[in-house]
């Protein structure tokens, strides 16, 4: 097992650097950092910007390789992911914006994978019955409600209850207010500022996972073996919990492990909707100011993120699944 | 329903040759007619497109004109569905936008199901070195972060809808239908039908376009359908952050994002290009929840026919 793993994650780590790599020439290509100081008033001269750029390792006046081997040696010997075009340092941006990300996509996570699992199990041991029916239909509309309309339509609701009440129940921009401290006041607070966020995630987010519970668990009550289980006399509701729900799980908890990855980019809309500065966030303003070395640092995040999301994905279904033997 | 639509004759007792058998498409058609949310779904989606075509030659204004005397005005007999903040007519650009989203949408799903099924195919056919190299592609994908790759490439074409297209087809699209397609080719492959047209002699290339893809033809017919929603949603998102189609040209994304800046002072300008996008989304998702009923003969969702 332990070999397996080992194994499994240098085979990741090796990919990884691969496509971070690749991502590093692709943004040379499509990024110039120069263009920013293009149309400046009074104009600078060439020299200028190489002055302002060759201390922070972009300036395309140096070659690639050169660049890139001033780039890579700086993360493998000091674990330097370089300077912004502005002489921000990307560790600094990355490692604060994690925090904000992890804050809103694990509570987001945990609430959908829950809500989708309870659903599918509720809405399959009642198959084609009224609340199925609902269940399904609902479902299928939210599932394909763009984030953005689900986003911005829980902005307008949250104003009008706000005017309503006549206080500032929920804040619809930003992470956190400034000038809080206190344990149950910054709580309040952070609670205040997340939930908008964090129900346009759940809301365009839990449907997939409430089909996929709902027809895994309906095969499973037709197999062979939940049947052998109900008659020896275990009620319908017994036979699901004690015996079709385990294996049914397996494919689930695979699926929400590759949704990680996902979910940390994908929060990218529900980011810039409601203002919060995560990584997401973060990903745009890298590429509209051509911040090549803030671009790469996102890719590599994501390419780590997949990689972790494959990784437990493998060990749940270990867990899990007693016939699988790995060796 | 009447004796002869499910292939009962009427006058019992006749000769058996009067007996009609239901045809594939007639049994396809009515089992995609009983599930009510996909009926809906294609008159949602009719009326969509009609919107889409007749939308602009119907309106008052052009999208791309100027209307000084009615900057940023609720919906009027002038302008139905309101102006924005340049005078430009809302319900032209709304048609427009909506006309722009569906032909990138159908593009990209074309693409991507014909894509993904060639390569998930051939590499299940073939097998082999190809197959490997197919597969690591695929999983290099997966690493990398496509939106961003995607980001980039359209930020850098200048908003031009047809390099969004086709780099949602090559970059986003493709690679996770191809494995879910190569999955299913695996089990294909081995079919007798398939050994039959090797020993008779035909090509490889021949054998997987002839004989295996009309054999997964109903998943493609679903995939083609979720591509669309995919494609639509992907495009809006990349037009709502500034990377994708942009002005003069006009998508629902693209106007969404504008209108979401003004979301209290002027809030028809988010409400109708969000509500034409909802609807698009939704229409196809429930007509690809008919065309699963209908055409997977595992589901029992659809009753028996």
């Amino acid at each position: 097992m332990i070999k397996y793993l080992v194994r499994r994650l240098l085979g990741w780590v090796l990919m990884i650097v691969v496509a971070t790599n690749i991502t590093y020439f692709l943004a040379w290509l499509y990024l110039d950092p120069a263009t920013n100081y293009f149309g400046r008033r009074p104009p600078l001269s060439q020299e200028q910007i190489d002055a302002l750029l060759v201390p922070r390792n972009l300036s395309a006046s140096v070659p690639l390789l050169e660049r890139w081997w001033n780039w890579f040696s700086g993360i493998i010997f000091r674990w330097d992911w370089g300077l912004g075009p502005t002489g921000e340092s990307v560790n600094e941006q990355v490692s604060y914006r994690i925090w904000v990300s992890a804050e809103l996509v694990l509570g987001a996570t945990i609430i959908t994978t829950v809500l989708g699992i309870a659903l599918g199990v509720y809405t399959a041991s009642r198959q084609y019955k009224l609340a199925d029916r609902i269940g399904q239909a609902t479902s299928i509309i939210t599932l394909n409600i763009p984030v953005v309309v689900a986003g911005f339509a829980l902005v307008l609701l949250a104003i009008g209850f706000n005017n309503a009440v006549g206080v500032r129940v929920f804040y619809v921009t930003g992470a956190s207010s400034p000038g809080v401290e206190g344990f149950f006041p910054v709580l309040v607070d952070v609670l205040q500022h997340l939930t908008l966020p964090t129900l346009a995630l759940v809301i365009t987010g839990y449907a997939s996972i409430h089909f996929l519970q709902r027809s895994l668990l309906l095969d499973n009550i037709k197999a062979d073996y939940v049947r052998t289980a109900r008659a020896k006399g275990l009620t319908k509701q017994q036979a699901i919990r004690k015996h079709a729900l385990r294996t049914s799980l397996i494919p689930v908890t695979t699926q929400v492990a590759f949704t990680i990855p996902l979910v940390f980019t994908g929060a990218v809309l529900t980011e810039s909707i409601f203002n919060w500065n995560g990584m997401g966030k973060y990903f745009i303003s890298t590429l509209s100011t051509n911040d090549i070395h803030g671009t790469v640092a996102v890719a590599a995040f994501g390419a780590l993120m997949t990689a972790i999301g494959a990784i437990l994905a493998d060990v749940t279904v270990v867990i899990l699944d007693p016939r699988v033997r790995v060796n | 329903m009447s004796l002869e639509s499910i292939g009962v004759s009427p006058e019992v007792g006749a000769p058996p040759k009067n007996r009609k058998r239901t045809s594939m498409r007639a049994l396809y058609t009515r089992r995609f007619m009983r599930n009510r949310g996909a009926v809906l779904g294609v008159i949602i989606l009719a009326v969509l497109v009609l919107f889409a075509i007749v939308g602009p030659l119907v309106a008052n204004h052009s999208h791309t004109d100027l209307d000084f005397l009615a900057l940023r005005q609720g919906p009027s007999a002038e302008h139905w569905f309101g102006t924005n903040g340049s005078g430009n007519d809302n319900f032209a650009q709304v048609a427009v936008g909506l006309q722009r989203s569906i032909q990138i949408a159908v593009l990209v799903a074309v693409g991507t199901t014909v894509v993904s099924a060639i390569v998930g195919a051939t590499a299940a056919y073939f097998r082999g070195t190809y197959e490997r190299i197919m597969l690591t592609i695929i999983h290099f994908m997966m690493v990398i972060p496509a939106f961003l790759i995607l980001a980039m490439i359209s930020n850098d074409a200048g908003g031009n809808w047809l390099v969004i297209s086709l780099v949602l087809i090559f970059v986003v699209g493709w690679y996770m239908p191809a494995r879910i397609i190569w999955t299913l080719s695996l089990s294909i492959r081995e079919r007798e039908y398939i050994h039959a047209a090797r020993y008779a002699g035909l090509s490889g290339m021949r054998i997987v376009i002839r004989h295996m893809l009309p054999n997964i033809g109903s998943l493609l017919v679903i995939n083609f359908t979720l591509g669309v929603v995919s494609a639509v949603l992907t495009e809006t998102a990349l037009s709502f952050l500034g990377f994708g189609v942009k002005l003069p040209d006009v998508s629902l994304g693209a106007l969404i994002g504008y209108g979401s800046s003004t979301l209290v002072s002027a809030p028809w300008l988010f409400f109708f290009p969000a509500a034409a996008l909802t609807l698009l989304t939704v229409s196809m998702a429930l007509i690809a929840d008919g065309l699963r009923d209908a055409l997977d003969p595992t589901s029992a969702a659809g009753g028996r026919a």
